[in-house]
């Protein structure tokens, strides 16, 4: 654990000091820069509540990649079900007459749906025609993509907006702020809390991690994979969907063109450099989203333009993935040295 | 005797801390057979692969003819003259034998063509000169395991080697086949090679070798002349203390029928069929064994049984109830399985021993349930890593560590004690005893002999006559998918079950056509 922080904020520092490097080589001042951008983002409540509203989408999504590919599971659909969970919430909010207290609940469930009906189509395909979910999921990321681009041209096109859009969801179905937070961030720490309880206390969960590591010991020892496997789909498609339908219910509260962004590969991006941990992505997410938030304020007050922000993210998914494994070793082989030092040094001792 | 190889005050850790070798100093003579030997984990590999450049070493010095030296990679000790061959046979099946053999090193003819004529002799010529009975341009897939090891130990000669590295050369000969390699050996070192051999099988080592290095855990004990010595006294430095060797049966009456195999055929994927018609009774209190060179239908026989495989018709049942297409969960209510490949198999390396110690148990056993089963009980399942960890007596500094952690002998205690705190009336065992060392062979052993005491029908598929003989009450010989022979053990003797083995009929049954 300690290691891991230690290997996580190193890798930060290095990337800061490249991306500074970069920004020299420019002719900017890499230190307003990063001031400028850390401003907007983190200090300050307000810019602290735009990080953490924003980091919703990019959390759910890693969380639902980290949680499949830790199970073994290669779910790469979270794209598609974004936005099928954010189509179908936003159907709810459309269509549904319900006081907040009943439609705020009711959207959050079927945008979980929206998500793990769609995966549940992957998981079918594996089940039913052996079909490898890596390619069904892609796949599916574009019919999804496309379907809702119909969707919010045909049939529930709003007529008078300019751009492909629904029209605005109920009142009732907006995500108030308390106390200046996005009460999206809420169900969103609850949904950490949740998928992190069941991972690593349910029986399922403590299946899930061994299929994960060893499928063959999992299935020999008892353990139903392919149930585990269908639940995993289910379970990380509603995580993706749930990020569509809070991007929707905390944002523009109806379905636009574009809606899902590139929210969803973020994600999948943050589980790889969170090497699939749960906490690690939480983590990681709110530092991307900070990155990105404070980008589009930095550019307001500096010459920099915010595409540094997606330098400054390729410089740290490179070095902390290269550096992770890097680090880990250096560090065991120091512990080595010492070691083999020790033993030298105390010939007779017993070595525990 | 010149001293060819000095090894001096040799540490390796392997990371975070695992002392491997510990201070060695050994000295290897020219023209001498030196075996190491040791339990598994007692760092006798690891010596070697430092003096091969394949592991670096953390503190100690090589001399060599004089010198000191530092070999980065098995390159710089091949370029002079050490070489090992390994294990596990890295060729080409798809390349004959002297293409292995050049692999590399290829005599070049004009525009950096293979001169393959050239290439062909110079193999020849160094099969002729060492009188290694072997065909330049046999396949290597086609020839049998001992003839590849012939070819990997060649692959060093013909370039120049002087000192061989073998390790566990003779793990995957069978009994027939060891005689020819050990005169091999011999006729190198009377050509002035010196000979490395990794082993822990004393027997082979006391015919074999010259001077013997004795180490354990990570320390050399002793290095001693073959003269000087017998098995008893090396296995009581490898281990510390006195190992029985005796047959370790007792006399006892088998109970009711447990386990029942009737009339079962697999035929894979390609349409080759892969047992014929296989019938098999395990008793309560009866350990059956399994004889068979590998590959002989043990794989098929054994994954029918867990449920990994479905065979193609008979039937499998365990206390009457037939199994046959049952889930896994259901026959693990009935069957304990320690498989053949503890990191593949038996275990999730990356996962902590707790981790480990209650799969299966965690869908059994009602205690590991809360919330009506969709909860784990981690108290529970801490309380049942230390009882393991206290009846099978397994070393290990935290159940939260990592299952790699832990030394093969303990992941086996692990896999082992998980399996038999299960209630279930028979027990297979797949090669439990494969890479062990001698004293955790020996506690698997006891533990089988235990669950013989225990009522459980035993079914033990081993590679290792020894064992079989050792403990098993019947042995049935496993020969292209048939069972060729069915013996009680007081009717077999070692040599008629390997000649069953390799040839699928009886010594005395010769002229006899096998069914």
């Amino acid at each position: 654990m300690a290691k891991k922080l230690l290997s996580g904020i190193t890798g930060i520092c290095i990337a800061l000091l490249i991306g500074a490097g970069m920004m020299l080589a420019q002719g900017y001042d890499p230190i307003a820069t990063y001031q400028a951008l850390f401003q907007f983002s983190l200090f300050g409540l307000s810019p602290l509540a735009t990080t953490f509203k924003n980091s919703v989408p990019l959390v759910l999504t890693g969380l639902s990649a980290s949680v499949a590919f830790a199970s073994g599971v290669v779910n790469l659909g979270q794209p598609g079900q974004l936005v099928m969970g954010g189509l179908l919430a936003t159907l709810g909010g459309l269509y549904l007459e319900l006081p907040a207290l009943l439609l705020v609940p009711i959207m959050i469930l079927l945008a979980m749906l929206g998500g793990a009906l769609w995966a549940g189509v992957a998981a079918f395909l594996r089940r039913a025609f052996n079909m490898s979910e890596f390619i069904s999921t892609l796949m599916l990321n574009m019919i999804a993509d496309f379907f809702t681009a119909w969707a919010i041209v045909g049939p529930f096109a709003d007529r008078t907006a300019n751009s492909p859009a629904t029209l605005p969801i109920d009142k009732a179905g907006w995500l108030p702020e308390v106390g200046g937070f996005n009460l999206s961030v809420l169900f969103m720490l609850l949904a950490v809390a949740g998928i992190w309880f069941v991972f690593n206390r349910w029986k399922a969960g403590y299946e899930w991690r061994i299929s994960g590591q060893n499928s063959l010991f999992a299935r020999l020892g008892g353990c139903d994979i392919n149930k585990n496997f269908v639940t995993v789909m289910l379970v990380t498609g509603a995580l993706a969907g749930l990020a569509g339908g809070l991007v929707v219910m905390a944002g523009p509260h109806r379905f636009l063109k574009g809606l899902g962004a590139n929210y969803a590969w973020d994600g999948i991006m943050i589980a790889i450099v969170a090497g699939n941990g749960l906490i690690a992505t939480l983590l990681y997410g709110l530092f991307f989203s900070a990155i990105q938030t404070g980008a589009l304020g930095m550019e307001l007050i500096t010459d920099v333009p915010s595409e540094i922000s997606l330098v400054l993210q390729a410089v740290l998914v490179l070095v902390i993935v290269a550096g992770r494994e890097y680090l880990s070793t250096t560090l065991d082989r120091l512990a080595a040295r010492r070691k083999a030092l020790a033993a030298r040094h105390n010939p007779e001792g017993e070595f525990p | 005797m010149d001293d060819l190889i000095l090894m001096k005050d040799i540490v390796k850790v392997y990371p975070p801390s695992v002392v491997a070798v510990d201070d060695v100093s050994v000295s290897f003579r020219v023209g001498e057979i030196h075996a190491v030997v040791g339990e598994n984990g007692a760092g006798k590999s690891t010596l070697m692969k430092v003096l091969y450049g394949l592991v670096p070493r953390d503190a100690g010095e090589i001399v060599y003819r004089g010198k000191p030296v530092v070999f980065h990679n098995p390159g710089e000790a091949i370029a002079a003259g050490i070489g090992m061959v390994h294990q596990e046979i890295l060729l080409i099946p798809e390349y004959t034998v002297w293409q292995n053999i050049v692999l590399g090193v290829e005599p070049a003819a004009s525009f950096d063509r293979l001169d393959r004529e050239k290439a062909r002799h110079l193999v020849k010529e160094k099969i002729d000169e060492f009188q290694f009975n072997l065909n330049p341009d046999a396949l290597v897939g086609d020839i049998s395991v001992a003839a590849r090891q012939k070819v990997e130990i060649l692959k060093l000669l013909y370039r120049n080697v002087s000192v061989l590295i073998l390790d566990e050369p003779t793990a995957v000969l069978t009994p027939q086949e060891i005689p020819q390699l050990f005169s091999e050996l011999h006729r190198l070192r009377d050509d002035g090679h010196t000979i490395l051999f990794i082993s822990h099988r004393l027997e082979e080592v006391l015919e074999l070798s010259d001077r013997i290095t004795v180490m354990r855990r990570g320390r050399k004990v002793d290095t001693v002349e073959v003269g000087t010595t017998n098995k008893e006294e090396l296995a009581r430095l490898m281990v510390g203390r006195n190992v029985i060797f005796t047959s370790r049966r007792k006399e006892h009456t088998p109970g009711k029928a447990v386990f029942r195999v009737h009339d079962l055929t697999y035929v894979d994927a390609e349409g080759r069929q892969r047992l014929h018609s296989i019938h098999l009774e395990v008793r309560s209190g009866e350990i059956v064994g399994v004889a068979g060179v590998e590959g002989n239908g043990q794989y098929e026989l054994v994954n029918s049984i867990t449920g990994l495989i479905e065979p193609s018709s008979g039937t499998i049942s365990v206390n009457g109830s037939d199994i046959t297409r049952a889930p896994i969960l259901e026959r693990r209510k009935l069957i304990s399985i320690v498989p053949q490949d503890r990191g593949k198999m038996g275990a999730s390396v990356n996962a902590s021993i707790m981790e480990n110690a209650i799969m299966t148990h965690h869908r059994l056993d009602s205690r590991f349930s809360l919330w009506k089963g969709l909860l784990l009980n981690y108290n529970q399942a801490r309380t049942f890593t230390d009882e393991l960890e206290k009846r099978f007596a397994v070393v290990m500094a935290a159940r939260d560590n990592l299952f790699k952690s832990l030394s093969g002998g303990n992941q086996q205690k692990v896999i082992l004690g998980r399996e038999l705190m299960l209630p279930s009336p028979f027990v297979l065992l797949d090669q439990p005893t494969r890479g062990l060392d001698v004293g955790s062979i020996e506690y698997v052993h006891e533990q089988m002999l235990q669950m013989q005491a225990e009522g459980r029908a035993v079914l033990l598929i081993s590679a290792d006559l020894e064992e079989l003989f050792l403990i098993a009450d019947r042995i049935v010989v496993l020969y292209r998918g048939e069972i060729v022979a069915d013996l009680p053990i007081e009717n077999a003797s070692v040599e008629e079950v390997g000649y069953l083995m390799l040839e699928g009929r009886g010594l005395q049954r010769d002229g006899q056509k096998a069914s």
